[in-house]
């Protein structure tokens, strides 16, 4: 898993541009199971399990990832930007970029300290102030390269660092992505169904079409959330912590989750000696948004790996925690097929 | 010399105000190239050039060899470490910047923060460096057996090469003009010229000139350039503060320089056709050269600075030929003096 999720928050997928994630995981199951793309661009999956069962189980996990998109070039040859899915400023200046399709290399800068007011230096600026260089000189020069409508991501970083931890872009949700490629690998005890989807920063929107065509009577969505165990953050406040296992919440900003589901989650943690924690906070949302109001309803749990800094170039997870989501998922999977 | 090859290994050094140690070897395996002289003292690197003698002028080339950090202040009970700044640093981009923190051995690190949602801050407000710490993914105990109280800190990104032959990468301040004095160096060769010179790669100018200050009292040239960067016109700056990219070296004109050296060096560039431009600062320049100027009974000192966009962030951007054409101005220069 740590392989291919190391491949997978390398690739560029911003989200509408999922292309590169999109060939990456179809390169890895293309002999391992059936599958298809429907017309927004998820890979909708199939693998038959050792047992057949009457009920649809499916596993879902998006593929885009945060980021900016071109829509205006300046005379003096820079890019303006605007942010795709939710994106701080304060993450975004100061950083190298890489501007689709061209893979065109460029920096995120900003007027030097040294000739900021004392306002300016208090204040981040807009997104509409932010300016992408590529080192172009012109508008015609940069035409040769750019085309309106590119996506900008931050800069390939993957990095495993301090005790047991990895950081990088686009771990939310190569994470997901990179546990179902495990999935789909092992040999299944029972059918399942894979949904790689697309545009789930902007709304869910991939999640609702591939569940629509699934049509799944369960669903395990594997994602991230935020942890905000750091300094000075009161206790009720953190969420979630890195190193206390995989996240399963009872209630978030778009769903109320499957209560059966939510109590097998902890009794399996414990028979299992799998950690397993909930948030503390109803924060946040994902895929399950769509899923469990999908047609006439859909059961659904999410997995989460509890992530620091969501959303910025150096998101921060804990391996061991990945593991766990992993292990949750495959005995929650079997736990289902026998409901 | 390949001046690019050169600027990138340069690049690759971290350098922190205060800890120039670690440019010592790279550095003086090259001037070795050139001449036996070479000292290291003080987070300086200075090496002399020709036979000095009374009737002839001696030059100093300097350019400074430190960079913006940061620097570890307390180590927290949860393993994430504060600190305080090194240097000018614009605290509007700090939040997730990675970073490494050069304990006993390299650590890495990120920038975190209260996220807006939790404070109770506006929004947008910038963030004080007392409300920053840095994420070492350790806890406390093993990073106290890597890391300690006053070990530096550095931004932690690769060079970028972008469109132009232009570079953006942290620390082009000052190595793009570190790499211009030593391709000075190069091109000048074996060729005899009538004065005598010394390099200077000094120490913590980001914290105001002090390796200059004590390096150019033993040195006493009679004559100092002080290579730095400068602002480039950028889609945000004020056009009346900056120099363009790719327009030349630019030459200070400013009443605590020398007017001489300022209009020699611009006589230079007419003469060879070395693309130029002129700084006029109205007092001091905010470089090496304020102390150069007033050493011992004073020195005739001028600047040449390289355009250089978003200063002191991990993404300053130079362009390869006004480094070039600074160093061919600073070669003409010690061939006229």
């Amino acid at each position: 898993m740590l392989n291919h999720l190391k491949d997978l928050s390398n690739l560029i997928g911003v989200s509408g541009d999922e292309n590169k994630v999109r060939e990456y995981i179809i390169e890895n199951i293309k002999d391992k199971c059936e599958y298809k793309i429907d017309n927004l661009g998820n890979i909708i999956a199939f693998k038959k399990g050792k047992n057949k069962i009457e009920k649809k189980i499916m596993f879902a996990a998006h593929m885009d990832e945060v980021g900016m998109i071109v829509n205006y070039i300046n005379d003096d040859g820079t890019l303006k930007i605007s942010p795709v899915g939710g994106l701080y400023v304060e993450v975004v200046i100061g950083r190298s970029v890489i501007v689709s399709k061209n893979n065109m290399k460029g920096v995120i800068g900003s007027k030097a300290v040294h000739n900021l007011s004392s306002e300016e230096k208090k204040s981040s600026p807009k997104f509409d102030n932010l300016y992408v260089d590529i080192g172009s000189q012109s508008k015609e020069e940069t035409e040769k390269y750019i085309n309106l409508g590119d996506t900008v991501a931050f800069m390939p970083n993957f990095m495993e660092f301090g005790d047991d931890k990895i950081k990088s872009k686009a771990l939310d949700d190569r994470i997901g992505c990179a546990i179902m490629l495990d999935l789909i690998s092992d040999e299944l005890e029972y059918d399942a169904y894979f949904a790689f989807t697309v545009q789930e920063e902007l709304g869910l929107r991939g999640a609702r079409t591939s569940t629509y065509d699934i049509e799944p009577d369960f669903a395990i969505v594997l994602e991230t959330t935020t942890a905000s165990d750091i300094p000075n953050v009161s206790e009720e406040k953190v969420v979630c912590k890195l190193g206390k296992g995989a996240v399963v919440s009872y209630m978030d900003r778009s769903t109320i989750y499957d209560k059966e589901l939510y109590s097998l989650a902890f009794e399996i943690s414990k028979s299992n000696n799998i950690l397993c924690q909930t948030k503390t906070a109803v924060v946040g949302g994902n895929d399950s948004g769509a899923i469990h109001i999908s047609r006439k309803g859909v059961r659904t749990i999410a997995i989460s790996a509890p992530s620091r800094y969501l959303h910025s170039p150096a998101s921060v997870v804990k391996k061991s925690d990945l593991i766990a989501c992993e292990n949750l998922a495959k005995m929650l999977f079997l736990r289902i097929a026998n409901i | 010399m390949n001046l690019k090859n050169t600027l990138m290994e340069l690049l690759s050094i971290n350098a922190v105000s205060g800890s120039e140690e670690s440019a010592y070897n790279y550095l003086t395996n090259i001037l070795r190239n050139y001449t036996t002289s070479i000292e290291t003292k003080n987070g300086n690197i200075i090496a002399h050039f020709g036979n000095r003698t009374a009737d002839k002028p001696h030059v100093l080339v300097d350019a400074h060899i430190d960079q913006i950090g940061m620097i570890c202040t307390y180590i927290m009970e949860d393993g994430f470490i504060k600190f305080s700044n090194i240097g000018g640093l614009d605290l509007r981009i700090m939040l997730a910047q990675q970073v490494i923190i050069h304990g006993k051995e390299d650590v890495y690190g990120v920038i975190s923060s209260v996220p807006p949602h939790l404070s109770s801050g506006k929004s947008n407000e910038v963030k004080e460096i007392s409300e920053l710490y840095i994420d070492t993914g350790y806890k406390k105990e093993e990073l106290e057996k890597i890391v300690s109280l006053g070990d530096k800190i550095s931004f932690y990104s690769d060079a970028v090469e972008l469109l132009n032959d232009r570079i953006a990468s942290k620390s082009l301040d000052n190595r793009s003009s570190v790499a211009s004095v030593l391709y000075m160096i190069s091109l000048l060769g074996e060729e005899n010229i009538d004065c005598s010179f010394s390099v200077l790669f000094s120490s913590q100018e980001e914290i105001g000139e002090r390796g200059a200050k004590i390096a150019c009292f033993e040195i006493e040239p009679d004559f100092a350039i002080a290579v730095d960067v400068t602002f480039a016109k950028t889609a945000d700056e004020d056009p009346y503060k900056c120099g363009n990219m790719d327009g030349g070296p630019m030459i200070g004109v400013s009443p605590s320089l020398s007017r001489e050296i300022s209009e020699k060096l611009i006589n230079i560039c007419k003469k060879q056709s070395i693309p130029y431009q002129i700084e006029v600062m109205n007092g001091l320049t905010g470089t090496n050269a304020d102390q150069f100027s007033i050493s011992k009974c004073g020195v005739k000192t001028c600047t040449c600075s390289i355009p250089l966009k978003y200063m002191h962030t991990p993404v300053e951007v130079v362009s390869i030929k006004d480094i070039e054409n600074t160093s061919k101005l600073l070669v003409e220069f010690l061939k006229e003096v």
